[in-house]
């Protein structure tokens, strides 16, 4: 059933995308509504982020409660938030809006505590032995210590928020995302293709003024103008409060019916099935194209081509690639969760590992080639080593989230625990739903502790994005 | 004004005492240079003194005020009276040179002060900031980054910064850890000058001989414990924690 026979139209229909002026006027509106989510889902998130973030870096009271409340609320994904937000404020972007914010603002909150947690520490002291309150050290000592961080982590959150603003789409939460689910259901792949194509440069326009607002902070406050005029353009037309707290106390207690209890192991080991396959998938395929990417060790006309590679790659959600190559039915179910998210996350850790090879200190790399050794053996007994350390950090980190991306993938149809809990919302089976999310979060949470420890076993402390 | 009384102080519960039985008394404008190697235990006797570290027994005081067990208020306004500056650079390098120098009087302002402050200082606070920096000879940096001084301009903010705290004690910890012999030199004598024109006890701690001289009374530390108390000017050996 599966087989490049069945996908060549649809291939021929993907590789040809309808770039006529007609669709591509009627997709600026999709577009303007996806890049509006972002930016107002973002806005919140870094202001609401940086002050929980404050609170817990400059341990005032209750810091350490609100880390775990921020960490746990992290292990729900987005397009789980995106349904519950659906049931609040209904369809369209109000609701994408609002589970971007809340999402980002657990993922925001949990960095920022993490970059005033790691500050240095001496000028932190000699701002306490002035006698400075809590509050204080975080407004002369954190802040402008962490100033450079803050941006950077900012910038990569906006452009995280904007492919995210896809995945919540898909569940009709407004956007590019929606458009790109009914295209799909329509067998529209010229259409397909051309949306992934608005996607791929909308990351990189965000991309493009996150660089512009880390070397000009001052432009922040163009963004919180725009952030603020989308949050008002997309703000609840409705709010179903009555329906959302019956539909919430029908959630309770969460419970599943026998048949649905058995199938359990094995909806876990599919989700454990796509996100270490996936992950390992990309750190197979990552590996010689993020050391093709790194600039010092691959000359321009390999390094450039390939970091172009990546960008694209990267730019393409997980849930994107799943919808298409499920629509185009050329792998199995689980085997598309794998390798929807060894794609995207081929081009994630594919800049990480070049940027770690990059980043290598120069001395015993000087000391290698001055025995007079030739370049790969360079690469093997200098860089590879010395790079060793962060390439295994981002790995964890990278399975750590698609933990998170094999339930969101498996909600549009690749199967796991994501595929059963979208089902059971769709049915309305609400105490089941949420028996579901509970199931998510623990295996999350559990993937999450197991590498943070494996991490500070091997003595690597890293900020988690 | 600063007196200590076999103060024992260790990283730990069980572990064994980095400070064993300190004692010592430091008058109001006395300068103290404490000599010892590195690890003999004077950083944790300056983070003891400003209550960085617990006290395993003794007594810390500082002009009246018992350091052992105070937190919150208590202790900011303790630390408000004992300026500190080390070896390490523990200036915020982001903010300008005259933002790290008005630090110095965050212990006396309000949270809105500080925060009005960093957007908007007034004219007689950005005075205080440059009077600061005149003293330490670097009037003409009050708007630099402090990211862009040099490692003796660096010092001589944290000392400015050390001024603007009024302080009654100034702790120095390996002021000139990192700097060459003349700049060495121009620092200890610019230290030890503050401390007689603004009356405040000084002690610095140095692990090079050489500079001693600067200093009116001379305490060696080894391994925790102190080996000797020479008040320098009379040249002779006066009892160990006195």
């Amino acid at each position: 059933m599966y087989g490049l026979a069945s996908a060549d139209p649809l291939l021929h229909q993907f590789f040809h995308p309808d770039l006529s002026f007609s669709n591509l006027r009627g997709l600026l509106i999709p577009a303007l509504e996806t890049l509006e989510m972002a930016s107002a889902a973002v806005l919140f998130a870094i202001i609401l982020g940086l002050l929980l973030g404050l609170m817990i870096g400059a341990r005032l009271p209750g810091a350490r409660l609100v880390y775990t409340a921020l960490a746990s609320f992290r292990a729900i994904p987005d397009l789980t938030l995106a349904i519950l937000c659906v049931i609040v404020v209904g369809l369209g972007p109000a609701a994408g809006t609002l589970a971007l914010a809340l999402f980002y603002t657990a993922a925001v909150g949990k960095i920022f505590a993490d970059l005033f947690a790691s500050a240095d520490r001496a000028p932190i002291e000699s701002l306490q032995s002035t006698g400075a309150n809590r509050l204080m050290v975080a407004l002369y000592g954190l802040l402008p210590l962490r100033r450079q961080d803050l941006l950077t982590y900012g910038a990569y959150e906006f452009e995280s928020a904007m492919r995210a603003s896809i995945i919540v789409g898909a569940v009709g939460a407004g956007g590019i995302g929606t458009e790109l689910v009914s295209q799909i259901n329509s067998v529209e792949y010229s259409k397909v293709s051309t949306l992934i194509l608005i996607l791929i440069l909308l990351v990189a326009l965000v991309d493009g003024l996150g660089r512009l607002v880390r070397r000009q902070p001052k432009l922040l406050l163009i963004f919180l103008f725009c952030g603020v005029a989308a949050a008002w353009a997309n703000r609840p037309q409705m709010f179903a409060a009555r329906h959302a707290m019956e539909t919430f106390a029908t959630m309770w207690p969460p419970a599943l019916p026998q048949e649905a209890f058995s199938k359990v192991p094995k909806l876990i080991g599919e989700t454990l099935e796509m996100a270490f396959g996936g992950t390992l998938l990309a750190m197979i395929l990552a590996l010689p194209l993020g050391a093709a990417a790194a600039r010092n060790i691959s000359p321009v006309y390999i390094s450039f081509p390939v970091r172009r590679l990546l960008e694209a790659l990267r730019a393409i959600p997980e849930v994107v690639w799943g919808l298409v190559l499920l629509g185009i039915a050329i792998f199995g179910k689980t085997s598309t969760g794998i390798v929807a998210l060894g794609i995207h996350s081929t081009g994630t850790l594919g800049k990480l590992y070049a940027e770690s090879i990059e980043n290598v200190p120069v001395e015993p790399v000087l000391a290698m080639t001055a025995t007079g050794a030739s370049r790969i053996a360079v690469t093997g007994f200098a860089h590879m080593p010395l790079a060793f350390a962060p390439i295994a950090v981002h790995s964890l980190f990278r399975l750590e989230w698609n933990m998170r991306a094999a339930t969101v993938v498996g909600m549009i149809g690749a199967g796991g625990i994501g595929e059963a809990l979208f089902n059971t919302q769709q049915l309305q089976f609400y105490n089941q739903t949420f028996a579901y999310v509970l199931i998510t979060w623990a295996l999350i949470m559990i993937v999450d502790r197991a590498s943070g420890r494996l991490r500070s076993r091997w003595g690597i402390v890293q900020i988690d994005v | 004004m600063l007196e200590i009384d076999d103060l024992v102080v260790a990283r730990s519960e069980k572990a064994a005492p980095v400070l064993d039985g300190i004692s010592l008394k430091v008058r109001r404008g006395e300068k103290v240079a404490i000599l010892g190697p590195s690890g003999a235990g004077k950083t944790t006797l300056f983070r003891a003194i400003s209550g960085f570290l617990p006290i395993r027994s003794g007594t810390i005081t500082v002009d009246g005020t018992t350091v052992n067990g105070l937190h919150g208020k208590g202790l900011r306004d303790l630390r408000r009276r004992i300026a500190m500056i080390s070896q390490r650079h523990d200036l915020v390098d982001r903010l300008a040179v005259y933002q790290n120098v008005m630090a110095g009087a965050l212990g006396r302002w309000s949270t809105l002060h500080a925060l009005r402050f960093l957007v908007r200082p007034l004219p007689d606070e950005l005075a205080e900031a440059e009077h600061a920096l005149q003293k330490v000879a670097l009037g003409r940096k009050l708007r630099v980054p402090t990211s862009q001084l040099s490692g003796g301009e660096h010092q001589r903010v944290a000392i400015a910064r050390a001024l603007v705290q009024h302080p009654q004690v100034l702790l120095a910890d390996e002021p000139i850890a990192s700097l060459d012999p003349v700049l060495s030199g121009e620092i200890l004598s610019l230290l030890c000058n503050l401390a007689s024109e603004n009356g405040f006890a000084l002690v610095c701690s140095l692990h090079q001989p050489e500079f001693a001289d600067y200093f009116d009374r001379v305490i060696k530390i080894k391994e925790g414990k102190i080996e000797s108390d020479v008040a320098r000017l009379l040249q002779r050996p006066v009892e160990v924690g006195v």
